[in-house]
């Protein structure tokens, strides 16, 4: 029992407390719970990312990320692979997905057709 | 289905099936739009305590459910850290669960708001509950809410089977099925087989069918007592659902499930080196039911704050069995037993600003037909009888604000039973609290009384599985039979939920006091001398002792360690006493601690995803020592050995999953540090370990299978897959 308790504790101060962490926030193009779903898993799988958020209504990400494993550019790269332009304070201009990986996202999260964001209102 | 629709749907749901609503997805909206390949993954966290929810109720998804291979019911408790399973006897296999230190018995168990493990099938019903059929769990700790009758004591279980447009989620196209096929095997010789389907009839009608199938035909007998460490037998299990979501805010559920159990354990074994001539101990066991269920509801579609349903529910089950040998025909016991019953229940809800009310009106009848014969000792008769009860209750809820939410409600019951021996309505106040001071914190409070109806012999078969003599109290007065009994108690209870967010990372705090005063209970006393004696209805005559009081205390946690890692950290403290009579030329009445409830529990589980797709869960219980009858054959109090002390002990359990798209495969190990109680039979092996059979002195004198406190079989590694096959 004790060295169950050993290993549990080990395992939270390693992984916990031992990284160095910085919180992001910038704007992600998405409209409906789909969106999210892709958002969110897409920073998850990503080495390095400890959360991610995805606000539908304000269209916030939130991401916390250790600056040892991933660097800021790799994370709105992964983004825009998977069809989502971005809005952040690092450039000056919208990152913008390539035409290819939008098309690939499913119809419903066509989020810059303006048919498929009033379908959601 | 436009929006509007959707939301009054919801509100009548919640209502009628609860928490099926928390389960639609959202993508009927997207009717027009393809759907090719849409995989919404909405694999939520797997036990939710809800913070809105003025009780303390614990939502158990299939997710959790994944978490442990759980054959059935009976077993899906193992990761949770409020409910402990337990083993009544060590031939039989029946497990039972506890909460509160209290049997199962007193919690409310209930299968989509209709009762299936009640009357005949208390005994073993919770497995036939299979897990593949299980949608979601529902357990609320502390007395349930009045609208779904008087038994909810302790707490109560509302188990959600899949239903049609659950096996069909997000399949949207008309005439198109889903078939999914589960299947499990492991170390003890048990298979097991679930076929799930479901179809999409019209735009109002969608089919649902659930089988089940599952054996044991290989005897296993690891510590080599001569009986087998688990019977042998089938289950057929099977249901057909329709549902039907009309317009004008009409919908219905329409069921019918049958089952068939037959167990065979004991001195099973062809190679026992038994005398020629001797018959060896066997126990049989048959169970089977068939019932009709409908639900039918209706929203006022321009009224969505009102709503009404009507449950009606018919069955006829029966439980057959008989236990011991001819050798040794003064201990021999045979139970024939019919139940036909039907429950009709009317409920109405009424929703204003502030303030919502919910009515109901209920009748159930059920006629017992229960011959049960044990040796020379009782005789047994038979003389059908019939309870029979009309209840109504009403319940309001005030909302003031989102910090605060009160629940009172009330109960009438006209019950045949005490109307004639105690000439008297019983009444069930219940109160629920829930104050949140901000949108992290509830704190909760619940008070209220209840009462079931007891059948001592046929609800705890396999307490039977012994040779101590029963008898029904100390003048063992009672001409046999199994009667209705009454058992009645008060309940109260405090607890605080909180969740929280650390180093990122959601979490949540659940901490509970309950405690369960019982005026009247039947009591089985394990404490006595080669008798077990059962007191039915024992009352004290004096007004402030109590027949039998349970107090827990519980501290539980939830928290996520990083993005794939789960973690949940349990203890509980509980403290059961009853009262035994102690006999002689002048009887006294104490309280003794009660038989295989640890005081102490705790639990670890831990779970991780890792390369992806694969899924590991470890899980530890610690159970601290139990008190246990002795072995001495002396009298009570004679030599201070009548309370012996189980030792604590720990039980390790792990499972890897895989996920693919087709399905999930899942290897795991039960009891992976081998633990075994020795010695589980008493009587079943002499001093030199060879098996005795039921003729010899010392097997009559000794025999007694239910002084079980920890797992017979050991180590047992088990693998499973859930695929779909067809969609």
């Amino acid at each position: 029992m004790k060295y169950f308790i050993l290993c549990f504790s080990l395992l939270l101060t390693t992984n916990a407390f031992a990284q160095k962490k910085v919180e992001l926030r910038f704007i992600t193009d998405g409209v409906c719970g789909m969106c999210e779903n892709r958002i969110e898993k897409t920073l998850l799988n990503l080495r390095g990312v400890w959360t991610a958020e995805w606000d539908l209504s304000t269209h916030e990400t939130f991401v916390v990320y250790n600056t040892k494993k991933i660097t800021e550019n790799k994370i709105h790269e992964a983004l825009s692979d998977v069809g989502h332009d971005q809005i952040c304070s690092c450039t000056e201009s919208k990152i913008l997905a390539f035409e290819e990986s939008y098309s690939n996202i499913n119809p419903c999260c066509r989020y810059r057709d303006r048919n498929v964001i009033e379908a959601h209102k | 289905m436009t929006q509007e629709r959707i939301k009054s749907l919801g509100v009548f749901l919640i209502f009628i099936f609860p928490y099926l609503s928390y389960s639609q997805s959202d993508t009927s909206i997207y009717d027009g739009l393809n759907l090719d390949a849409v995989e919404i993954n909405t694999e939520a966290l797997g036990s939710v305590i809800s913070l809105k929810d003025p009780k303390l109720k614990t939502i158990i998804s299939r997710a959790e459910l994944k978490k442990a291979a759980c054959c059935n019911l009976s077993e899906s408790f193992e990761t949770n850290p409020s409910i402990d399973v337990s083993i009544t006897d060590a031939v039989t296999g029946t497990r039972q669960i506890q909460l509160f230190g209290l049997a199962g018995k007193y919690a409310q168990i209930q299968v989509e708001m209709t009762p299936l493990v009640r009357g005949l099938l208390a005994n073993s019903g919770l497995s036939y509950i299979p897990g593949a059929w299980i949608h979601s769990i529902q357990l609320t700790k502390g007395i349930g809410s009045v609208s779904n009758g008087f038994e909810s004591m302790t707490g109560q279980i509302n188990v959600e089977l899949l239903k049609p447009e659950n096996i069909i989620d997000d399949i949207v196209i008309k005439n198109s099925a889903k078939l999914r096929v589960n299947n499990y095997i492991n170390q003890g010789g048990r298979i097991e087989t679930n076929l799930i389907y479901g179809k999409r009839i019209s735009d109002k009608w969608s089919l649902g069918i659930l089988g089940h199938a599952s054996g044991r035909s290989i005897i296993v007998d690891n510590n080599k007592d001569g009986f087998a460490d688990n019977p042998i037998g089938y289950q057929l299990n099977g249901m057909v659902r329709a549902r039907y979501f009309g317009q004008n805010g009409w919908e219905g559920l329409f069921t019918i499930h049958t089952l068939e159990d037959q167990k065979i354990g004991g001195q099973i074994s062809n190679n026992l080196n038994f005398p020629i001539s001797s018959n060896p101990w066997r126990s049989n066991m048959s169970q089977n039911r068939f019932s009709i269920s409908s639900k039918t509801g209706w929203v006022n579609p321009k009224n969505p704050n009102q709503s009404i349903g009507v449950i009606l529910h018919g069955y006829r089950q029966s439980m057959i069995g008989n236990m011991g040998s001819s050798d040794d025909a003064l201990n021999q016991k045979e139970l024939s037993a019919h139940q036909i019953g039907g429950v009709s229940q009317f409920l109405f809800r009424q929703d204003w600003n502030k303030i919502s009310h919910t009515g109901s009106v209920g009748i159930f009848y059920d006629n017992y037909d229960i011959n049960f014969n044990a040796g020379g000792y009782l005789q047994g008769y038979n003389r059908p009888f019939v309870e029979q009860n009309i209840g109504i209750s009403s319940e309001w809820t005030w909302t003031p604000n989102e910090f605060l939410t009160l629940v009172a409600g009330g109960r009438f019951d006209w019950h045949s039973i005490i109307l004639n021996s105690k000439t008297r309505v019983p009444f069930s106040p219940r109160i629920h609290a829930r104050i949140a001071p901000n949108d992290k914190n509830v704190f909760r409070l619940v008070f209220g009384e209840g009462f079931r109806m007891a059948l001592p012999i046929t609800e705890e078969w396999g307490r039977v599985a012994s040779n101590r003599e029963i008898r029904w109290d100390q003048y063992g007065s009672v001409s046999g039979g199994d009667q209705l009994s009454l058992e009645e108690s008060t309940n109260a209870g405090i607890s605080y939920t909180g969740n929280f967010i650390f180093n990122y990372m959601p979490g949540s705090i659940t901490a509970n006091i309950h405690g369960t005063w019982f005026n009247e209970a039947v009591i089985h006393d394990y404490w006595s001398n080669r008798m077990r004696y059962i007191y039915p209805d024992l009352t004290t005559s004096n007004e402030s002792e109590f027949a039998m009081i349970s107090k827990s205390a519980g501290i539980s946690s939830n928290y996520k360690l990083d993005k794939k890692t789960e973690i949940r950290l349990a203890y509980r403290y509980q403290n059961v006493v009853v009262r035994n009579q102690i006999h002689g030329l002048d009887p006294v009445s104490i309280l003794m601690p009660a038989a295989f409830v640890a005081k102490h529990r705790a639990l670890i589980n831990l779970s991780r995803n890792f390369m992806k797709s694969w899924n590991l869960d470890i899980t530890v219980q610690y159970h601290g020592e139990q008190p246990i009858p002795s072995i001495q054959p002396l009298a009570p109090g004679l030599d201070g050995k009548l309370i012996g002390i189980a030792p604590a002990h720990q039980l390790l359990n792990f499972q890897f999953r895989k996920t693919t798209r087709k399905g999930d495969f899942y290897l795991g190990v039960e009891n992976a540090l081998n633990f075994q109680q020795q010695n589980p039979i008493d009587g079943a092996v002499n001093i030199n370990g060879e098996p005795m059979p039921p003729g010899s002195t010392f097997f009559t004198d000794n025999f007694d299978a239910t002084r079980v406190w920890g797992p017979i079989f050991g180590r047992m590694i088990y693998f499973g897959l859930n695929f779909k096959l067809i969609e």
